[in-house]
């Protein structure tokens, strides 16, 4: 028999938050041209807590695949900085997203009510 | 009191504990190892690199007068460690070091994430070398420690090698940033591996080279000592450092060469030049590796004795190990890898021995161009006794500095270049040393058609008889004068300029030694005087200005010191032909010391050679038959050895005959002519009956052959020429036999 143990459960939830992470951060992206540290606070701001060590690397790998984009900025202090703004991909992906996620949170929000409000089939 | 030191860390200037720096510079270096597949590897490091510049600046804006070890470690938390990116949202980070066994398995055709050496700090028994080695092989830990076990002697250096350079496998989870051995691709001779140590240890890389070589090339040298599978017999110490140096030098190389990655990417080539090792981090692994492996040892005695207990439960646990063991590493990726390796195996021995091979020919080539160069050179202050002035002379110092030096020169230059990694000789040098090298071959053909001149002509010999004061002793030793005791053992002798050497005269003893049986009772000396010359006058004078003098004493003849040659009747060949008769029944010998040492040696063509020494070239034109081919009169004979004179031959007073069985038994060679006779009829026979039998066969296949239909024609044509073949091959070798017998018989 399959059981649930601490480990299981650690995975589950770490899947369920690396499905969503990508999206969040391509929302905050999608307010408008952002720095990576930003993205850190407005997600902190959200309750979701996220290392900029895991942040680097999607943001790499979604600019490799063409969703991103950046552009050097000036600053006033020191060098210049690195910020991420969306592309056109990025924008279309973005709504896919969006929408797979609007239907998800329904059929959560649904499903995870106490009562079902659907006709009895047991009988 | 903290020692702070100034960085420049991503266009920033940062004043930082060297501590804190420290571990700064581990902390990149272990996200270096954690994206290590990653495709933006570089990209995603400098973006945190930017991110960590830009916390320290905001905090040293904040009034702090340096980073502190505190700092850092706010900051490092605040980003991360690859062990918290693995807890927080451990699946996103499918690079890590532990999820990469489970991708090679999945996506390994895509995969170029290079498989890297660390000692296996949970499996290790001493330094987790061949724990390390097994995981990176995929191979069971225990049998490549048996096989090191075995190969003690010579992997012990390896072990210890390795133990020093590779980075043990919590390097990846702690992210300690350590310097790493790899192979120096960019300048490599061979394999990188000296290279790679060089900038691992931070020496010059010539001295590893030479650490390398230097036993390398006593191997090749010394094959005695290569009992690669004797290194028990530890009777004598320093014959085991011999034994397990030399040929472990080749070992460990190319045990490195298999191990060690490519120092392929811009990080790789940081990694390897690194931080300084001194010989406090070396003491400190070993040290830390020795303290464990004492509780260990322990652990294992104790942990023994509950097995005995318990061996049934340790069982089933070992055996669940296993499967699970089993299933961690995925089937298909462990073959490729095992094929991988043994395929890299096969070429990297193979390179190793066609280097081996090289070295071997370029040494010995060098070795022979430099014996060549000294002797020439060694003749040099003879040249006067040879060569004409002039001319003549500046084409033999043109040959020997061209031809022999500066080839030698040009290739020990190039291997020490090479060794030292100097990049590329200037063009002009190299450049120079070939045309120079060319221009010696225009030399070569002048000198020799000068030197083939001067020495062109040959006197007439006429023969001259010596009365032997007393002609009728029983026993005569041949001998020559004693040399003068300050000349005697020339570390280099160059005949026939055996010794005898002052500023004005050169004693050549070039002599050879007929032995004839006399017509008489007596011994009888004759003598002929040859020279060559450039001229038949010029032959003559020399040929009568040979001073040859005996001299007898007893049973004694005592040769003079040698032909006198000066530097007005230079060198043309003189040399003396003697004939010593022997009268049957009467003993002699040849001694070594006389003069007879250069030119007595018999070859098999019945003439004996003339002068060994090669540098002067008198065969081709001395069309002198008269003491070459035919004469039959003479005996062989050996140096030093007693002879008697008998009716038949030449025999040794201790028994053995002489080696010149032409002569001596006829009988026996009589014999030995009729059994080929009988031989060959007995053969002649055979051939005939298979002949005939062949014949049948084929008379046979041509009725069948008749009797089948067209559509078979033409294979049997096919079969009936197969046969006339054989039948036309038997009478070729027939003819042959034929041939051979008339031959025997003649």
């Amino acid at each position: 028999m399959f059981q649930l143990t601490a480990m299981d459960i650690q995975n589950t939830q770490s899947q369920m938050r690396k499905g969503v992470l990508e999206f969040c951060i391509l929302s905050i992206i999608n307010r408008g041209e952002v720095y990576p540290s930003d993205i850190i606070d407005q997600m902190k701001a959200a309750n979701l807590h996220i290392l900029e060590g895991t942040l680097y690397p999607l943001l790499t790998r979604l600019k490799n695949a063409g969703l991103l984009n950046y552009r050097w900025v000036e600053s006033v202090s020191g060098p210049p900085r690195k910020y991420f703004v969306m592309t056109d991909a990025g924008k279309e992906a973005f709504f896919v997203l969006l929408q797979t996620w609007n239907d998800m949170a329904n059929a959560v929000s649904l499903l995870t009510q106490p009562q079902p409000p659907t006709p009895n089939t047991e009988a | 009191m903290k020692k702070v030191i100034n960085i420049n860390f991503q266009g920033r200037i940062l004043p930082i504990e060297e501590a804190s720096y420290e571990t700064l510079k581990q902390y990149i270096e272990s996200l270096r190892q954690y994206f290590d597949a990653e495709e933006g590897r570089d990209e995603i490091i400098n973006d945190i690199e930017c991110r960590i510049a830009e916390l320290c600046d905001d905090r040293l804006k904040k009034g702090a007068v340096c980073i502190t070890e505190d700092d850092m470690r706010l900051i490092i938390e605040s980003i991360g460690r690859p062990a918290d990116f693995e807890a927080q949202d451990g699946f996103e980070a499918t690079t890590s070091a532990n999820a990469s066994n489970a991708n090679q398995g999945q996506f390994s055709d895509n995969n170029e994430n290079p498989k890297r050496l660390y000692r296996d700090e949970q499996n290790k028994v001493i330094g987790g070398v061949c724990a390390g080695i097994a995981n990176y092989l995929k191979l069971d830990p225990l049998l490549v420690r048996v096989l090191w076990i075995l190969l003690f002697g010579i992997s012990f250096f390896a072990y210890v090698l390795l133990w020093i350079a590779v980075p043990n496998t919590s390097t990846t989870q702690i992210g300690s940033a350590r310097k790493r051995l790899f192979r120096d691709i960019d300048t490599k001779v061979i394999g990188g591996v000296c290279a790679g140590l060089s900038k691992y240890f931070d020496v010059k890389v010539i001295y590893i080279r030479l650490l390398f070589l230097v036993p390398t090339i006593l191997l090749v040298f010394n094959w005695n000592h290569f009992h690669l599978f004797q290194f028990w017999e530890f009777d004598d110490f320093p014959n085991f450092i011999e034994l397990t140096f030399s040929p472990s030098a080749v070992f460990v190389y190319i045990v490195l060469w298999l191990v060690l990655p490519e120092a392929k990417t811009t990080a790789d080539k940081l990694e390897m030049r690194g931080e300084k090792v001194d010989i406090n981090s070396i003491k400190n692994t070993i040290q830390t590796d020795m303290e464990g492996f004492g509780k260990r040892a322990q652990s294992w005695g104790s942990s023994f004795d509950k097995y005995k207990k318990s061996a049934g439960e340790n069982g089933k646990n070992e055996s669940q190990t296993a499967t699970t063991a089993s299933n961690a590493v995925p089937e298909p990726a462990q073959r490729r890898g095992c094929l991988h390796f043994a395929g890299r195996t096969i070429t990297i021995l193979f390179k190793a021995f066609v280097y081996f091979v090289l070295g071997i020919i370029t040494i010995s080539l060098l070795a022979a161009l430099f014996g060549v160069g000294i002797v020439a050179t060694g003749l040099l202050p003879l040249r006067r006794f040879i060569l004409e002035d002039g001319a003549h002379n500046w084409y033999a110092y043109a040959i020997i500095v061209f031809f022999i030096w500066v080839p030698v020169i040009g290739i020990v230059t190039a291997i020490i270049r090479k060794i030292a990694g100097i990049k590329k000789a200037n063009v002009w040098v190299r450049g120079g040393f070939w045309s120079l090298w060319a221009l010696s071959w225009i030399f070569i053909p002048l000198f020799l058609a000068t030197l083939t001149k001067s020495f062109s002509k040959q006197n007439d010999p006429r023969e001259q008889s010596y009365t032997l004061p007393n002609p009728k002793v029983n026993y005569l030793e041949v001998s020559a004068q004693p040399k003068p005791k300050y000349y005697n053992h020339t570390w280099l002798k160059i005949e026939p300029f055996t010794s005898y050497l002052d500023q004005d005269t050169a004693y050549v003893r070039n002599l050879r030694i007929r032995i004839v049986k006399a017509a008489s009772d007596s011994f009888e000396v004759k003598y002929v005087r040859i020279s060559n010359g450039k001229t038949l006058q010029e032959s003559e004078r020399l040929a009568s200005l040979i001073n040859f003098e005996l001299q007898q004493k007893d049973s004694t003849l005592l040769l003079d010191k040698g032909i006198a040659i000066n530097k007005t009747d230079k060198f043309r060949n003189q040399h003396v032909i003697m004939t010593l008769a022997v009268p049957v029944g009467k003993r002699f010998k040849i001694s070594n010391k006389g003069w007879a040492q250069v030119n007595v040696r018999v070859n098999k063509n019945g003439w004996r050679s003339e002068t060994n020494s090669g540098f002067i070239i008198n065969d081709g034109f001395d069309g002198d038959d008269w003491d070459r081919n035919i004469d039959t009169e003479a005996f062989d004979y050996d140096h030093d050895v007693e002879y008697i004179m008998t009716p038949t031959g030449l025999e040794r007073v201790d028994g053995v005959k002489a080696s010149n069985d032409d002569k001596e038994n006829p009988e026996a060679l009589k014999n030995r002519l009729e059994e080929l006779k009988r031989e060959s009829e007995q053969i002649e026979k055979d051939l005939k009956k298979t002949w005939e039998q062949k014949q049948k066969e084929a008379d046979d296949l041509k009725k069948q052959l008749d009797k089948k239909g067209d559509n078979l024609n033409r294979n049997s044509t096919k079969k009936e020429s197969s046969v006339s073949d054989t039948v036309k091959a038997i009478a070729f070798g027939f003819d042959a036999i034929k041939l051979l017998v008339s031959r025997f018989q003649s």
